[in-house]
Protein backbone atom coordinates (compact mmCIF):
# COMPACT_ATOMS: atom_id res chain seq x y z
CA UNK A 1 0.00 0.00 0.00
CA UNK A 2 2.90 2.23 0.47
CA UNK A 3 4.44 1.70 -2.55
CA UNK A 4 1.32 2.27 -4.54
CA UNK A 5 0.75 5.65 -2.70
CA UNK A 6 4.20 6.66 -3.25
CA UNK A 7 3.73 5.91 -6.90
CA UNK A 8 0.62 7.70 -7.20
CA UNK A 9 2.24 10.72 -5.75
CA UNK A 10 4.61 10.73 -8.53
CA UNK A 11 1.80 10.63 -11.21
CA UNK A 12 0.60 13.69 -10.19
CA UNK A 13 3.46 15.94 -10.73
CA UNK A 14 3.96 16.67 -13.70
CA UNK A 15 7.49 17.34 -13.82
CA UNK A 16 7.92 13.87 -12.77
CA UNK A 17 6.93 12.76 -16.54
CA UNK A 18 10.36 12.19 -17.67
CA UNK A 19 11.57 10.03 -14.95
CA UNK A 20 8.39 7.94 -15.43
CA UNK A 21 9.88 6.85 -18.68
CA UNK A 22 13.37 6.22 -17.50
CA UNK A 23 11.88 4.17 -14.72
CA UNK A 24 9.38 2.36 -17.44
CA UNK A 25 12.39 1.82 -19.22
CA UNK A 26 14.45 -0.10 -16.20
CA UNK A 27 11.54 -1.80 -14.72
CA UNK A 28 10.39 -2.90 -18.28
CA UNK A 29 12.75 -5.70 -19.17
CA UNK A 30 12.30 -7.04 -15.85
CA UNK A 31 8.47 -7.22 -15.14
CA UNK A 32 8.46 -8.49 -18.64
CA UNK A 33 10.09 -11.67 -17.35
CA UNK A 34 7.52 -11.84 -14.58
CA UNK A 35 4.84 -12.24 -17.67
CA UNK A 36 3.28 -15.33 -20.07
CA UNK A 37 5.72 -15.03 -22.76
CA UNK A 38 4.04 -13.57 -26.22
CA UNK A 39 4.49 -15.05 -29.74
CA UNK A 40 6.27 -12.07 -30.82
CA UNK A 41 8.67 -12.72 -28.22
CA UNK A 42 9.24 -15.88 -28.81
CA UNK A 43 10.21 -14.78 -31.89
CA UNK A 44 12.24 -11.96 -31.32
CA UNK A 45 14.50 -14.41 -29.18
CA UNK A 46 15.29 -16.61 -32.08
CA UNK A 47 15.60 -14.05 -34.29
CA UNK A 48 18.16 -13.01 -32.29
CA UNK A 49 19.51 -16.37 -31.63
CA UNK A 50 19.62 -17.42 -35.32
CA UNK A 51 20.94 -14.00 -36.30
CA UNK A 52 24.30 -15.00 -34.67
CA UNK A 53 24.06 -18.84 -36.38
CA UNK A 54 24.20 -17.07 -39.50
CA UNK A 55 26.54 -15.21 -38.99
CA UNK A 56 28.62 -17.99 -37.38
CA UNK A 57 27.63 -20.32 -40.51
CA UNK A 58 29.07 -17.27 -42.95
CA UNK A 59 32.47 -17.42 -41.13
CA UNK A 60 32.68 -21.16 -40.17
CA UNK A 61 32.35 -21.48 -44.31
CA UNK A 62 35.46 -18.88 -45.20
CA UNK A 63 33.17 -15.67 -45.90
CA UNK A 64 36.04 -13.19 -46.32
CA UNK A 65 34.10 -9.85 -46.07
CA UNK A 66 32.32 -10.74 -43.13
CA UNK A 67 35.64 -11.57 -41.04
CA UNK A 68 37.29 -8.32 -42.56
CA UNK A 69 33.90 -6.45 -41.26
CA UNK A 70 34.32 -8.15 -37.99
CA UNK A 71 38.10 -7.39 -37.79
CA UNK A 72 39.01 -11.15 -37.54
CA UNK A 73 41.68 -13.08 -39.52
CA UNK A 74 40.17 -16.81 -39.09
CA UNK A 75 42.73 -17.72 -41.71
CA UNK A 76 45.77 -17.23 -43.95
CA UNK A 77 45.94 -20.39 -45.70
CA UNK A 78 42.79 -20.48 -48.30
CA UNK A 79 41.43 -23.10 -45.59
CA UNK A 80 38.14 -22.74 -43.60
CA UNK A 81 36.80 -24.42 -40.76
CA UNK A 82 33.63 -25.89 -42.95
CA UNK A 83 36.58 -27.91 -45.18
CA UNK A 84 37.41 -29.81 -42.55
CA UNK A 85 33.88 -29.81 -40.92
CA UNK A 86 30.85 -29.97 -43.24
CA UNK A 87 27.43 -29.65 -41.32
CA UNK A 88 29.87 -28.83 -38.00
CA UNK A 89 30.29 -32.33 -38.02
CA UNK A 90 33.20 -34.06 -35.88
CA UNK A 91 33.62 -30.68 -33.93
CA UNK A 92 31.81 -32.39 -31.39
CA UNK A 93 30.94 -29.35 -28.93
CA UNK A 94 28.75 -31.66 -26.84
CA UNK A 95 32.18 -33.49 -25.40
CA UNK A 96 33.68 -29.53 -24.24
CA UNK A 97 34.83 -29.00 -21.76
CA UNK A 98 37.69 -31.93 -21.78
CA UNK A 99 40.82 -32.81 -21.82
CA UNK A 100 42.18 -32.07 -25.16
CA UNK A 101 44.80 -33.96 -26.53
CA UNK A 102 46.62 -31.88 -29.64
CA UNK A 103 46.70 -29.01 -27.03
CA UNK A 104 47.85 -30.85 -24.39
CA UNK A 105 45.45 -29.24 -21.39
CA UNK A 106 41.94 -28.87 -20.41
CA UNK A 107 39.94 -27.01 -23.25
CA UNK A 108 36.89 -25.30 -23.60
CA UNK A 109 34.77 -25.35 -27.50
CA UNK A 110 36.44 -21.99 -27.51
CA UNK A 111 39.79 -22.56 -26.37
CA UNK A 112 39.48 -25.39 -29.51
CA UNK A 113 37.66 -22.87 -32.22
CA UNK A 114 41.37 -21.01 -31.18
CA UNK A 115 43.76 -23.95 -31.70
CA UNK A 116 41.87 -24.40 -35.10
CA UNK A 117 42.45 -20.84 -36.46
CA UNK A 118 45.81 -21.20 -35.07
CA UNK A 119 47.06 -24.11 -36.40
CA UNK A 120 45.28 -25.90 -39.53
CA UNK A 121 44.26 -22.35 -40.58
CA UNK A 122 47.34 -20.24 -39.46
CA UNK A 123 44.95 -17.14 -38.89
CA UNK A 124 44.79 -14.76 -35.71
CA UNK A 125 43.31 -16.16 -32.38
CA UNK A 126 40.39 -14.23 -31.88
CA UNK A 127 39.29 -12.89 -28.00
CA UNK A 128 37.27 -15.92 -26.55
CA UNK A 129 34.53 -13.07 -25.86
CA UNK A 130 34.32 -11.48 -28.84
CA UNK A 131 31.30 -11.04 -31.50
CA UNK A 132 32.96 -13.34 -33.88
CA UNK A 133 33.71 -16.09 -31.38
CA UNK A 134 30.21 -16.23 -29.61
CA UNK A 135 28.69 -16.57 -33.57
CA UNK A 136 30.96 -19.31 -34.29
CA UNK A 137 29.85 -20.89 -31.20
CA UNK A 138 26.16 -20.30 -31.99
CA UNK A 139 26.71 -22.18 -35.75
CA UNK A 140 28.76 -25.25 -34.12
CA UNK A 141 26.18 -25.58 -31.35
CA UNK A 142 23.40 -25.45 -33.24
CA UNK A 143 24.29 -27.47 -36.24
CA UNK A 144 24.64 -30.14 -33.38
CA UNK A 145 21.28 -29.63 -32.36
CA UNK A 146 20.29 -33.11 -31.02
CA UNK A 147 23.65 -34.39 -30.19
CA UNK A 148 23.66 -36.23 -26.86
CA UNK A 149 26.14 -34.10 -24.25
CA UNK A 150 29.25 -36.19 -23.00
CA UNK A 151 31.05 -33.75 -21.60
CA UNK A 152 34.96 -35.27 -21.17
CA UNK A 153 34.68 -37.46 -23.97
CA UNK A 154 37.87 -38.16 -25.99
CA UNK B 1 9.78 -41.02 -43.81
CA UNK B 2 12.64 -38.88 -44.65
CA UNK B 3 13.92 -38.74 -48.62
CA UNK B 4 17.54 -40.22 -47.56
CA UNK B 5 15.64 -42.95 -45.20
CA UNK B 6 13.71 -43.32 -48.26
CA UNK B 7 16.85 -43.72 -50.61
CA UNK B 8 18.95 -46.00 -47.91
CA UNK B 9 15.91 -48.59 -48.11
CA UNK B 10 15.41 -48.42 -51.60
CA UNK B 11 19.23 -49.20 -52.04
CA UNK B 12 19.32 -52.03 -49.72
CA UNK B 13 16.32 -53.55 -50.75
CA UNK B 14 17.07 -53.28 -54.80
CA UNK B 15 21.07 -53.62 -54.76
CA UNK B 16 21.83 -55.80 -51.69
CA UNK B 17 19.70 -58.45 -52.02
CA UNK B 18 20.56 -62.26 -50.05
CA UNK B 19 23.27 -63.69 -52.01
CA UNK B 20 23.88 -61.23 -54.50
CA UNK B 21 27.72 -60.34 -54.36
CA UNK B 22 30.74 -59.15 -56.65
CA UNK B 23 32.11 -62.43 -58.37
CA UNK B 24 31.02 -65.68 -57.25
CA UNK B 25 34.51 -67.20 -57.80
CA UNK B 26 36.24 -65.25 -55.32
CA UNK B 27 39.34 -66.25 -53.80
CA UNK B 28 38.42 -66.92 -49.98
CA UNK B 29 40.94 -65.41 -47.95
CA UNK B 30 40.89 -63.71 -44.51
CA UNK B 31 39.57 -60.65 -45.60
CA UNK B 32 36.82 -61.76 -47.80
CA UNK B 33 35.69 -63.95 -45.19
CA UNK B 34 35.44 -61.13 -43.02
CA UNK B 35 33.41 -59.21 -45.53
CA UNK B 36 30.87 -62.60 -45.90
CA UNK B 37 31.06 -63.09 -41.72
CA UNK B 38 30.43 -59.24 -41.62
CA UNK B 39 27.32 -59.68 -44.47
CA UNK B 40 25.41 -62.55 -42.84
CA UNK B 41 25.41 -61.35 -39.29
CA UNK B 42 24.09 -58.12 -37.68
CA UNK B 43 27.32 -56.27 -38.59
CA UNK B 44 27.04 -53.17 -36.41
CA UNK B 45 30.19 -50.50 -35.99
CA UNK B 46 31.16 -52.25 -33.23
CA UNK B 47 31.12 -55.61 -34.25
CA UNK B 48 32.73 -54.56 -37.43
CA UNK B 49 35.63 -53.19 -35.21
CA UNK B 50 36.15 -56.48 -33.64
CA UNK B 51 35.76 -58.81 -36.86
CA UNK B 52 38.31 -56.81 -39.04
CA UNK B 53 42.18 -58.31 -39.14
CA UNK B 54 44.67 -55.74 -39.31
CA UNK B 55 45.23 -55.54 -43.08
CA UNK B 56 45.79 -52.75 -44.83
CA UNK B 57 44.68 -54.12 -48.43
CA UNK B 58 41.74 -55.43 -50.12
CA UNK B 59 41.29 -58.78 -52.06
CA UNK B 60 39.45 -59.43 -54.82
CA UNK B 61 39.56 -62.28 -56.95
CA UNK B 62 40.75 -61.13 -60.67
CA UNK B 63 41.50 -62.47 -64.01
CA UNK B 64 44.21 -60.24 -64.87
CA UNK B 65 46.81 -61.49 -67.67
CA UNK B 66 49.92 -60.68 -65.98
CA UNK B 67 50.76 -59.03 -62.83
CA UNK B 68 50.90 -55.25 -63.22
CA UNK B 69 50.40 -52.18 -60.49
CA UNK B 70 48.70 -49.03 -60.83
CA UNK B 71 49.37 -45.89 -58.49
CA UNK B 72 45.86 -43.74 -57.69
CA UNK B 73 46.48 -39.99 -56.97
CA UNK B 74 43.40 -36.96 -56.19
CA UNK B 75 41.92 -34.48 -54.36
CA UNK B 76 44.96 -32.04 -54.38
CA UNK B 77 42.48 -29.13 -54.30
CA UNK B 78 45.58 -27.10 -55.46
CA UNK B 79 45.55 -23.14 -54.97
CA UNK B 80 47.90 -21.07 -56.66
CA UNK B 81 51.44 -21.19 -54.70
CA UNK B 82 50.97 -17.33 -53.27
CA UNK B 83 48.06 -18.89 -51.01
CA UNK B 84 49.20 -21.90 -50.01
CA UNK B 85 52.43 -23.97 -49.90
CA UNK B 86 51.18 -27.13 -47.90
CA UNK B 87 48.98 -28.56 -50.55
CA UNK B 88 51.92 -27.99 -52.98
CA UNK B 89 53.97 -29.81 -51.18
CA UNK B 90 52.06 -32.75 -50.48
CA UNK B 91 51.65 -32.89 -54.36
CA UNK B 92 55.45 -33.07 -54.68
CA UNK B 93 55.37 -35.75 -52.28
CA UNK B 94 52.64 -38.13 -53.97
CA UNK B 95 54.69 -37.57 -57.01
CA UNK B 96 58.33 -38.61 -56.07
CA UNK B 97 56.78 -41.56 -54.13
CA UNK B 98 54.91 -42.50 -57.47
CA UNK B 99 57.52 -42.44 -59.80
CA UNK B 100 59.86 -44.12 -56.89
CA UNK B 101 57.31 -47.48 -56.94
CA UNK B 102 59.55 -50.16 -57.40
CA UNK B 103 58.40 -52.10 -59.60
CA UNK B 104 56.87 -49.22 -61.71
CA UNK B 105 53.89 -48.60 -61.90
CA UNK B 106 52.13 -49.29 -65.68
CA UNK B 107 50.02 -45.84 -64.94
CA UNK B 108 48.51 -43.26 -63.03
CA UNK B 109 45.26 -42.70 -62.74
CA UNK B 110 44.41 -39.18 -61.37
CA UNK B 111 40.71 -39.12 -59.79
CA UNK B 112 39.37 -35.20 -60.13
CA UNK B 113 39.73 -32.15 -58.08
CA UNK B 114 43.54 -30.82 -58.98
CA UNK B 115 42.16 -27.45 -58.08
CA UNK B 116 40.71 -25.85 -55.16
CA UNK B 117 38.84 -23.08 -57.38
CA UNK B 118 39.09 -24.20 -60.77
CA UNK B 119 40.96 -21.34 -62.01
CA UNK B 120 43.72 -22.24 -64.85
CA UNK B 121 46.87 -21.40 -63.07
CA UNK B 122 45.57 -24.04 -60.42
CA UNK B 123 45.29 -26.95 -63.12
CA UNK B 124 48.02 -25.29 -64.69
CA UNK B 125 50.55 -25.65 -61.36
CA UNK B 126 49.16 -29.56 -60.85
CA UNK B 127 50.34 -30.18 -64.30
CA UNK B 128 53.26 -28.88 -63.72
CA UNK B 129 53.73 -30.91 -60.44
CA UNK B 130 52.84 -34.26 -61.87
CA UNK B 131 55.23 -33.82 -64.53
CA UNK B 132 57.63 -35.59 -62.19
CA UNK B 133 55.72 -38.51 -62.90
CA UNK B 134 56.83 -40.19 -66.08
CA UNK B 135 54.65 -42.75 -66.52
CA UNK B 136 51.40 -42.84 -68.10
CA UNK B 137 48.85 -40.38 -66.50
CA UNK B 138 44.84 -40.64 -66.85
CA UNK B 139 42.91 -38.00 -65.59
CA UNK B 140 39.34 -37.69 -64.53
CA UNK B 141 37.86 -34.18 -63.56
CA UNK B 142 36.30 -33.32 -60.20
CA UNK B 143 33.82 -30.58 -59.39
CA UNK B 144 36.60 -28.24 -58.09
CA UNK B 145 38.05 -28.17 -61.47
CA UNK B 146 35.05 -27.96 -63.57
CA UNK B 147 32.80 -25.12 -62.97
CA UNK B 148 34.63 -21.87 -63.17
CA UNK B 149 34.57 -21.80 -66.78
CA UNK B 150 32.63 -24.83 -67.04
CA UNK B 151 35.60 -27.13 -68.20
CA UNK B 152 37.07 -24.91 -70.57
CA UNK B 153 40.62 -25.49 -69.44
CA UNK B 154 40.22 -28.76 -68.01
CA UNK B 155 38.96 -30.37 -71.55
CA UNK B 156 42.26 -28.27 -72.97
CA UNK B 157 44.60 -29.48 -70.88
CA UNK B 158 43.41 -33.09 -70.58
CA UNK B 159 40.62 -33.70 -73.69
CA UNK B 160 37.45 -35.89 -72.83
CA UNK B 161 36.21 -36.23 -69.10
CA UNK B 162 35.68 -39.55 -69.41
CA UNK B 163 37.48 -42.74 -71.64
CA UNK B 164 38.39 -46.18 -71.59
CA UNK B 165 40.91 -48.80 -72.50
CA UNK B 166 42.17 -52.22 -72.06
CA UNK B 167 45.44 -53.06 -70.03
CA UNK B 168 46.75 -56.78 -69.83
CA UNK B 169 43.63 -58.17 -69.59
CA UNK B 170 41.18 -55.83 -67.55
CA UNK B 171 39.10 -53.05 -69.28
CA UNK B 172 39.31 -49.78 -67.65
CA UNK B 173 36.71 -46.90 -68.04
CA UNK B 174 37.07 -43.34 -66.13
CA UNK B 175 34.01 -42.10 -65.61
CA UNK B 176 32.69 -38.50 -65.34
CA UNK B 177 30.18 -37.97 -62.98
CA UNK B 178 31.00 -34.14 -62.24
CA UNK B 179 29.91 -31.67 -65.15
CA UNK B 180 25.93 -32.77 -65.15
CA UNK B 181 24.89 -30.42 -62.42
CA UNK B 182 21.24 -28.55 -62.73
CA UNK B 183 22.12 -24.66 -63.29
CA UNK B 184 21.52 -23.42 -60.22
CA UNK B 185 23.41 -20.19 -61.61
CA UNK B 186 21.77 -18.85 -64.66
CA UNK B 187 18.20 -17.26 -62.84
CA UNK B 188 20.44 -16.16 -59.96
CA UNK B 189 22.72 -14.28 -62.45
CA UNK B 190 25.52 -15.44 -60.58
CA UNK B 191 29.16 -15.02 -62.11
CA UNK B 192 31.85 -17.68 -62.59
CA UNK B 193 33.53 -16.92 -59.20
CA UNK B 194 30.12 -16.77 -57.53
CA UNK B 195 29.06 -20.50 -59.09
CA UNK B 196 32.78 -21.97 -58.24
CA UNK B 197 32.34 -20.87 -54.50
CA UNK B 198 29.15 -22.86 -54.20
CA UNK B 199 30.29 -25.57 -55.93
CA UNK B 200 33.28 -25.49 -53.93
CA UNK B 201 31.66 -26.12 -50.55
CA UNK B 202 31.02 -29.62 -49.84
CA UNK B 203 28.47 -28.47 -47.77
CA UNK B 204 26.30 -26.17 -49.25
CA UNK B 205 22.71 -26.36 -50.39
CA UNK B 206 22.73 -24.47 -54.01
CA UNK B 207 24.26 -26.38 -56.06
CA UNK B 208 21.80 -29.28 -55.49
CA UNK B 209 22.73 -33.31 -56.21
CA UNK B 210 25.25 -32.47 -58.71
CA UNK B 211 26.82 -35.84 -59.26
CA UNK B 212 25.49 -37.81 -61.90
CA UNK B 213 26.84 -39.98 -64.57
CA UNK B 214 24.03 -39.13 -66.69
CA UNK B 215 21.85 -41.29 -69.65
CA UNK B 216 23.89 -40.17 -72.47
CA UNK B 217 27.10 -41.72 -70.56
CA UNK B 218 25.40 -44.69 -69.28
CA UNK B 219 24.71 -45.76 -73.18
CA UNK B 220 28.37 -45.29 -73.55
CA UNK B 221 29.37 -47.09 -70.69
CA UNK B 222 26.53 -49.88 -72.07
CA UNK B 223 28.17 -49.63 -75.93
CA UNK B 224 32.04 -50.39 -74.12
CA UNK B 225 31.15 -52.80 -72.57
CA UNK B 226 28.82 -55.11 -75.05
CA UNK B 227 31.84 -56.84 -76.75
CA UNK B 228 33.70 -57.69 -73.10
CA UNK B 229 32.72 -61.12 -71.38
CA UNK B 230 30.79 -60.51 -68.52
CA UNK B 231 32.73 -62.54 -66.21
CA UNK B 232 36.32 -60.33 -67.18
CA UNK B 233 37.49 -57.47 -64.77
CA UNK B 234 36.35 -54.18 -65.26
CA UNK B 235 38.09 -51.41 -63.04
CA UNK B 236 35.58 -48.41 -63.30
CA UNK B 237 37.36 -45.03 -62.63
CA UNK B 238 34.84 -41.98 -60.80
CA UNK B 239 35.22 -39.16 -58.82
CA UNK B 240 32.21 -39.63 -56.72
CA UNK B 241 30.84 -42.97 -55.14
CA UNK B 242 28.85 -45.06 -57.18
CA UNK B 243 26.16 -45.40 -54.71
CA UNK B 244 23.70 -43.54 -52.32
CA UNK B 245 26.29 -42.81 -49.15
CA UNK B 246 25.31 -39.05 -47.96
CA UNK B 247 23.71 -36.92 -50.48
CA UNK B 248 23.90 -34.08 -48.68
CA UNK B 249 27.40 -33.89 -49.14
CA UNK B 250 27.33 -35.40 -52.68
CA UNK B 251 28.58 -38.95 -51.54
CA UNK B 252 26.76 -40.63 -54.40
CA UNK B 253 25.48 -40.16 -58.13
CA UNK B 254 21.83 -39.10 -58.05
CA UNK B 255 20.93 -41.96 -60.96
CA UNK B 256 22.84 -45.35 -58.84
CA UNK B 257 19.63 -46.82 -59.94
CA UNK B 258 20.71 -46.79 -63.75
CA UNK B 259 24.22 -47.14 -63.30
CA UNK B 260 23.12 -50.99 -61.58
CA UNK B 261 21.23 -51.65 -63.91
CA UNK B 262 23.69 -51.12 -66.79
CA UNK B 263 26.28 -52.78 -64.33
CA UNK B 264 24.69 -55.71 -63.59
CA UNK B 265 25.38 -58.07 -66.07
CA UNK B 266 28.91 -57.95 -65.22
CA UNK B 267 29.93 -59.57 -62.21
CA UNK B 268 33.66 -58.72 -61.84
CA UNK B 269 33.21 -55.27 -61.35
CA UNK B 270 35.49 -52.72 -58.96
CA UNK B 271 34.85 -48.93 -58.53
CA UNK B 272 37.79 -47.22 -57.40
CA UNK B 273 36.42 -43.55 -56.22
CA UNK B 274 37.47 -40.09 -54.82
CA UNK B 275 36.03 -36.82 -53.92
CA UNK B 276 35.50 -38.55 -50.22
CA UNK B 277 38.76 -38.22 -48.89
CA UNK B 278 38.43 -41.43 -46.45
CA UNK B 279 38.83 -44.97 -46.41
CA UNK B 280 35.58 -46.70 -47.91
CA UNK B 281 34.41 -49.96 -48.83
CA UNK B 282 31.30 -51.19 -50.14
CA UNK B 283 29.68 -53.86 -52.27
CA UNK B 284 26.28 -53.03 -54.02
CA UNK B 285 25.00 -55.56 -56.13
CA UNK B 286 27.85 -57.52 -58.00
CA UNK B 287 29.91 -54.76 -57.88
CA UNK B 288 32.78 -53.52 -55.74
CA UNK B 289 33.28 -49.63 -54.34
CA UNK B 290 36.84 -48.45 -53.15
CA UNK B 291 36.78 -45.13 -51.42
CA UNK B 292 40.81 -43.30 -51.79
CA UNK B 293 42.32 -40.72 -49.72
CA UNK B 294 42.96 -37.24 -50.75
CA UNK B 295 46.25 -35.73 -50.49
CA UNK B 296 44.98 -32.42 -49.50
CA UNK B 297 42.78 -32.79 -46.36
CA UNK B 298 40.50 -35.71 -44.54
CA UNK B 299 36.99 -35.40 -44.89
CA UNK B 300 35.41 -36.98 -41.52
CA UNK B 301 32.79 -39.84 -42.37
CA UNK B 302 28.77 -38.65 -43.11
CA UNK B 303 27.07 -38.70 -39.76
CA UNK B 304 24.83 -41.47 -41.24
CA UNK B 305 25.23 -43.96 -44.17
CA UNK B 306 29.04 -44.99 -43.77
CA UNK B 307 28.67 -48.67 -45.17
CA UNK B 308 28.88 -51.52 -42.81
CA UNK B 309 31.80 -53.57 -44.57
CA UNK B 310 34.28 -50.22 -44.39
CA UNK B 311 36.34 -50.60 -42.15
CA UNK B 312 37.28 -46.50 -41.30
CA UNK B 313 40.25 -45.14 -41.16
CA UNK B 314 41.61 -43.33 -38.45
CA UNK B 315 40.88 -40.49 -36.56
CA UNK B 316 43.45 -37.59 -38.01
CA UNK B 317 45.13 -35.26 -36.34
CA UNK B 318 44.49 -31.92 -37.13
CA UNK B 319 47.62 -31.05 -36.17
CA UNK B 320 49.83 -32.91 -38.59
CA UNK B 321 49.14 -31.99 -42.25
CA UNK B 322 50.37 -35.41 -43.33
CA UNK B 323 47.79 -37.36 -41.65
CA UNK B 324 44.63 -38.67 -42.76
CA UNK B 325 45.54 -38.12 -46.15
CA UNK B 326 48.14 -39.77 -49.25
CA UNK B 327 47.78 -41.70 -52.20
CA UNK B 328 47.35 -45.28 -53.08
CA UNK B 329 48.76 -48.30 -55.13
CA UNK B 330 46.70 -50.76 -56.70
CA UNK B 331 48.26 -54.46 -57.70
CA UNK B 332 46.81 -56.76 -59.65
CA UNK B 333 47.52 -60.45 -60.74
CA UNK B 334 45.71 -63.19 -61.76
CA UNK B 335 43.84 -63.37 -58.68
CA UNK B 336 43.68 -60.55 -56.95
CA UNK B 337 44.02 -56.58 -56.87
CA UNK B 338 45.33 -55.56 -53.51
CA UNK B 339 44.76 -52.02 -52.98
CA UNK B 340 47.07 -50.27 -50.02
CA UNK B 341 46.35 -46.91 -48.82
CA UNK B 342 49.98 -44.82 -48.45
CA UNK B 343 48.51 -42.90 -45.24
CA UNK B 344 51.34 -40.36 -44.87
CA UNK B 345 52.31 -40.30 -40.48
CA UNK B 346 50.59 -43.10 -40.15
CA UNK B 347 51.47 -46.79 -39.55
CA UNK B 348 47.82 -47.72 -38.74
CA UNK B 349 45.82 -46.74 -41.56
CA UNK B 350 42.62 -48.53 -39.88
CA UNK B 351 40.89 -47.88 -36.12
CA UNK B 352 42.00 -50.56 -33.93
CA UNK B 353 39.64 -49.67 -31.50
CA UNK B 354 36.58 -47.38 -31.00
CA UNK B 355 38.33 -44.28 -29.67
CA UNK B 356 40.13 -44.30 -33.19
CA UNK B 357 37.49 -43.14 -34.68
CA UNK B 358 35.39 -39.97 -35.06
CA UNK B 359 32.49 -42.33 -35.77
CA UNK B 360 32.51 -43.61 -32.38
CA UNK B 361 31.12 -40.21 -31.11
CA UNK B 362 27.76 -40.16 -32.44
CA UNK B 363 26.22 -36.51 -33.53
CA UNK B 364 23.17 -35.43 -35.36
CA UNK B 365 24.01 -32.89 -37.58
CA UNK B 366 21.59 -30.05 -39.29
CA UNK B 367 22.79 -28.37 -42.38
CA UNK B 368 23.64 -25.33 -42.89
CA UNK B 369 21.21 -21.89 -43.51
CA UNK B 370 23.54 -19.01 -44.60
CA UNK B 371 23.58 -20.01 -48.09
CA UNK B 372 20.24 -19.71 -48.17
CA UNK B 373 19.55 -16.71 -47.10
CA UNK B 374 19.25 -13.96 -50.12
CA UNK B 375 20.80 -13.58 -52.39
CA UNK B 376 21.42 -16.98 -52.59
Amino acid sequence: MKTSARFTVVLTRPCLVGALGVIALVVGPASANKDPVTPQQLKAYEDAFMEQVRIGDLLFHGDAALAKKMNVVLTTTGMACAMCHPFASDTHPQAFPKYQVSMNKFATLRDMINWCIEKPNQGEKIDSDSDAMKALEAYIYWSNTGSVLVPGKY
Amino acid sequence: MSELDRERRELATVLQRPGVRPDPLLRITRRTFVHRSCLTGAATVAQTFAWWPLLNTIDVAYAAEEPFKFAWVSDTHLYPKSVNTRFVEKVQRAAREVQAMNPPADFMIFGGDLAQLGRANELELGVELLNEVKIRKVFIPGEHDWYYDMGAKWKQLFDKPNWTFDHKGVRFIGLDTVTRGPDYWTVRKMSPEERMDHMATLDGSVAGPWAGVGRDQLDWVQKTLADWDKARPVVIFSHNPLYEYYPPWNFWVRDWREVNEVLKPYTNVTNIHGHVHQVLYNEIGTMRSIGMLATSWPWPYAPEGVPKLTKPMIRADPGDFYDGVGWETLSMNKDRIETQYVMWGRKEVFVQSPPDSSLSQPEILRPRIADQIWPY
